[in-house]
């Protein structure tokens, strides 16, 4: 089993880590793994991606042409990486930001207000960490354990004050679409 | 914590392995992608009471390397692609002078400035070198960064074993990637310098390290040793990899990161009823001239992906010696060629040359 996901959205948006936190969410979880950014020129307010690919065996190579899933929190991400999801693919959109439009019949769609639940909670600095509540809701993959011990090795000892708040992000993410 | 698994960059592990291996003085000048390395190494060795020191230029970071390691001690430099071409004189001085020098060159696109996404364009570069004379260095290229740290182990071993400067071979794509990895210890035993290092002459004879030699049988002697030295390098750490090489009728061949993309694309030929195999060389000098000729001569056709215009593809001819088929697929610099298209690429090869057969 190799499944890959890709993270995208504004620069700023906290998509490097949240790919971060996933990427540790599955070594925690014994799966092998491999993180690759878009790395360059890139700045606040213009777009940013990386890929998560997880694996049982070796992970062979990052860059691929098509996606398992595409977690995207902004339109200008919707609209590119909706061309790069398999067939019968998800993309899992911020719905705060991206509209709700279908242009593909051959995958799936989850639109989820992460924008607005993040706001909710005190801060849109942590949308990052609501929409991987939300994806970990959409697939059996990511185990919602590890996902939260991620969130506490990312912070590490220096931010442990964030906990709570994450968890919670993570939490209202989690629980969006059964609560919808 | 040693052996705990991590979630770390490739740059990061290269510059944390380096620290693990006793690397006394690392000296460097930015450059992406690999500028974590000296980033961390910045604070790092300061806090480990080590040297570190962001030289003017790569010209003069190689430099203060090679007068670091002549007291015997470790110490590496690490660069990319453009400012490596930077250090060429350096290490043919190195390589003329014995020193084990280690050089990290995580390589951008080049020629000329080129930029920082990710090509593999200095295989010439490192395997033939831009320095002058004749002289080799030892060259090793990870493709995951578990092998980021297991070889910049390796690297630093090998230098002090042999006095040959080593460079460790990497590209962005492994710089910028995160991957599970362990550190474990250094696994090496450490090498006495004391017959040759520059430790000061107190109680003992004066010592000197230089490569000019006016007299030209001495220069014969000294040119035939460091050849001969290489044949012994190339006898016990010539290194490779092949996966179903057995039954393959075609071997895709790589170095680097790329060897990931042709197993997984030697997987989906298997599924397809092409009997592909793998070949990754390891370390590309000594490159495996011998196991290579061995496979064609079992009339295996090989098929070589990289991203450069067939620079290893010239290597891997010389040691097929006209025994079978050799083809090239590649890109120039960018994105790596994906698994889907080596596969078509393959395939349309594999018309070409076998029509009759399949």
């Amino acid at each position: 089993m190799e499944k890959n996901f890709i993270l995208a959205g504004f620069g700023g948006q906290g998509i490097l880590l949240a790919g971060t936190i996933l990427a540790n969410a599955f070594m925690l979880d014994d799966k092998n793994v491999t993180w690759y950014p878009c790395y360059g020129a890139e700045m606040r307010g213009g777009t940013v991606n990386c890929e998560v690919v997880v694996s049982d065996t070796e992970v062979s190579s990052v860059h691929k042409k098509d996606c398992d899933y595409a977690l995207v929190l902004n339109q200008q991400s919707f609209d590119r990486f909706v061309q790069n999801i398999k067939s019968g693919g998800t993309i899992i959109a911020n719905s705060t930001l991206v509209a709700e439009t279908k242009p593909r019949a051959d995958i799936h769609y989850v639109f989820a207000q992460m924008g607005k639940i993040a706001s909710d909670l005190g801060t849109n600095k942590i949308t990052n960490v609501v929409s991987l509540g939300v994806l970990s809701s959409v697939t059996d993959i990511i185990s919602k354990d590890a996902l939260k011990k991620a969130v506490e090795t990312v912070l590490g000892e220096k931010k442990k004050d964030l906990l709570p708040l994450n968890i919670k992000a993570l939490e209202c993410g989690e629980s969006i679409l059964t609560c919808a | 914590m040693n052996n705990q698994k991590v979630l770390i960059k490739g740059n990061y592990a290269i510059a944390q392995a380096a620290v693990k291996a006793g690397c006394q003085c690392y000296f460097g000048y930015p450059i992406t992608p690999q500028s974590e390395i000296g980033e961390y190494l910045s604070g790092k060795m300061q806090e480990l009471g080590r040297g570190f020191v962001c030289a003017e230029s790569e010209l003069a970071a190689i430099n203060m390397v090679i007068g670091a390691v002549s007291t015997g001690v470790k110490a590496m430099t690490s660069s990319s692609s453009c400012a490596v071409a930077l250090m060429q004189e350096a290490l043919s001085y190195a390589a003329g002078d014995e020193l084990p020098v280690v050089l990290i060159n995580v390589m951008r696109a080049g020629p000329g400035l080129g930029y920082i996404y990710p090509a593999q364009g200095d295989y010439n570069q490192s395997v033939y070198g831009g320095g002058n004379g004749d002289y080799k260095i030892i060259v090793i290229a990870p493709s995951t960064v578990q092998e980021c740290i297991d070889y910049t182990y390796k690297a630093f071993y090998l230098a002090h074993k042999y006095r040959n400067p080593v460079i460790l071979l990497a590209d962005g794509l492994l710089g910028q990637m995160m991957e599970p990895a362990v550190f474990g210890e250094y696994p090496y035993p450490e090498i006495d310098n004391s017959s040759w290092a520059l430790t000061g002459a107190k109680n003992r004879p004066a010592r000197a390290i230089y490569s000019l030699e006016p007299s030209e049988s001495k220069q014969i002697n000294r040119i035939n040793h460091l050849f001969e030295k290489f044949d012994i390098i190339t006898k016990n750490e010539t290194d490779w990899e092949e996966f179903e090489t057995d039954d393959a009728d075609i071997i895709l061949t790589a170095f680097g990161s790329m060897t990931r993309n042709i197993k997984a694309a030697m997987k989906v030929l298997r599924e397809n009823d092409i009997k592909a195999g793998c070949f990754r060389p390891i370390t590309l000098n000594p490159f495996p001239h011998k196991r290579i000729n061995e496979l064609a001569r079992q009339g295996k056709d090989f098929i070589v992906v990289e991203m450069n215009m067939g620079q290893m593809y010239k290597d891997i001819k010389y040691a097929v010696e006209g025994q079978s088929k050799v083809e090239l697929v590649n890109r120039s610099v960018g994105e790596w060629l994906k698994v889907e298209e080596i596969v078509s690429a393959v395939k349309k090869i594999m018309e070409k040359n076998y029509a009759a057969s399949i």
